[in-house]
């Protein structure tokens, strides 16, 4: 073993990157990202190496730098589903190396799509009571209009004042909801997020603010009308 | 037995719809027995348990991902799904069966659940194949898969779990296709309506 005396500091080889976890937004694509043990002191590489079903053959991680550290990104050509892909991640310094539990996946069971886009939020009007006209689009990665993915959308609502205190709302495949008895001069929060077909919801979209207008005022003066 | 009234009056994107319906529901219904059996598997049986491409329906050439799925016709994406579903029968009796033995604490259930997947997937094959009257010959071509497993899962009861597992890991995998190939017929079929889609 080589230990540099001067520093009294102990070099080792590389502990096992721990955690390795993969998700695809779409089932056209997917990422894997992992936690680094203690890098024993040294400079130290990872590496990702996978293997798909029915093959020996063992292929290195195409693209390190897309989705950013500790991470592997598989593109359209890179991906198959309905094959299991048997991955490993190596360390790699200058005194040894270490290899992860391998995780066997298939792209088509760790999909989770990106939150829903441009969520918007309207006050409207039905015979003088105001209602909440919410209406968003599915992530744009998501290919719906083929059939490939299918969406179902869940939505959040709260009053800005009462935290915590979420009205959650199915819409099934709809891409708007209708919310109505809402509070006079209120200021609300909504919040949607989607599930595929067969997969894990989403997170949260970013938050639409909306303020309901006084309207037992604009009632009487429609009733004075 | 079609009956003429129902053949000719419900229009094809209708019956897309409930077959993607039953499709889903029958994935759906694989996972969750799935989990049940994963919740008390011995270790050691992930990793003695036979190859995905050990499944008997494996030899059936099917796309392999988006771009392969969209160009297949139509008759051909029924086809390959009525091929699928078929090549089910007799394995899903043998699940069945066998789930009545079967040494797992969550026996009762997954035994119930398993007669609901079978159900399922008897009215998705009479759905299919009433569709597959409706879009012409080349949808009515079936691949032949036969299961060459037998009516015997295994005699100990390590050695039958890990087959049942087996079986229900190649059927959950396969009813992934169903749906998937399915759920594209369907929005083909809907063009008219996009907001389905």
């Amino acid at each position: 073993f080589f230990t540099a005396h001067a520093k009294e500091k102990s070099y080792s080889p590389p502990e096992k990157t721990t955690q390795t976890r993969c998700r695809s937004p779409e089932k056209e694509t997917f990422t894997c990202w992992w936690e680094p043990g203690s890098d024993g002191g040294l400079p130290t590489t990872y590496a990702l190496y996978y293997r798909k079903e029915n093959s020996e053959t063992v292929y290195e991680c195409p693209d390190y730098h897309t989705a950013g550290e500790n991470s592997c990104f598989f593109n359209k050509n890179d991906t198959s589903i309905w094959v299991n892909y048997n991955i490993s991640v190596v360390a790699t310094n200058a005194l040894g190396r270490a290899f992860s539990d391998p995780v066997d996946i298939d792209v088509v069971y760790i999909v989770e799509p990106n939150p829903p886009e441009k969520l918007t939020v309207v006050v409207m009007e039905d015979k003088g009571w105001p209602f909440l006209l919410v209406s968003w689009e599915p992530p744009h990665k998501a290919d719906t209009r083929s059939g490939w993915i299918t969406l179902i959308y869940e939505l959040r609502v709260r009053l800005e004042e009462e935290e915590d205190d979420w009205e959650m709302h199915h819409a099934g495949q709809q891409k708007m909801f209708n919310i109505f008895s809402l509070r006079s001069g209120g200021e609300y929060l909504v919040e949607v997020r989607c599930k595929p077909d067969h997969g894990f919801w989403s997170e949260w979209s970013s938050t639409s603010y909306v303020k309901v207008p006084d309207y037992f005022h604009r009632e009487k003066s429609m009733w004075i009308l | 037995v079609c009956l003429v009234a129902v053949c000719s009056s419900v229009p094809i994107s209708d019956l897309l719809d409930r077959a993607s319906q039953g499709s889903d529901k029958l994935h759906a219904l694989s996972t969750i027995i799935s989990q049940d059996l994963n919740s008390h598997f011995p270790p050691i049986g992930q990793e003695i348990m036979p190859r995905p491409s050990m499944c008997h329906t494996s030899s059936l050439q099917t796309p392999s991902d988006k771009q392969q799925t969209l160009q297949v016709s139509e008759s051909d994406l029924l086809s390959l799904a009525r091929s699928l579903l078929q090549a089910w029968s007799d394995p899903l009796l043998v699940l069945s069966a066998s789930a009545n033995t079967l040494h797992h604490p969550d026996q009762t259930s997954i035994s119930n659940q398993i007669q609901e997947l079978q159900l399922h997937s008897k009215s998705l094959g009479d759905g299919l194949d009433i569709l597959s009257g409706k879009m012409g010959p080349a949808a009515q071509t079936i691949s032949l898969l036969p299961f060459s497993g037998g009516n015997d899962i295994g005699q100990d009861r390590i050695s039958q779990l890990i087959n049942f597992n087996f079986l229900l890991s190649c059927f959950r995998r396969d009813s992934h296709k169903i749906d998937s190939f399915l759920k594209v017929l369907r929005c083909r079929a809907t063009k008219a309506q996009p907001q389905m889609c």
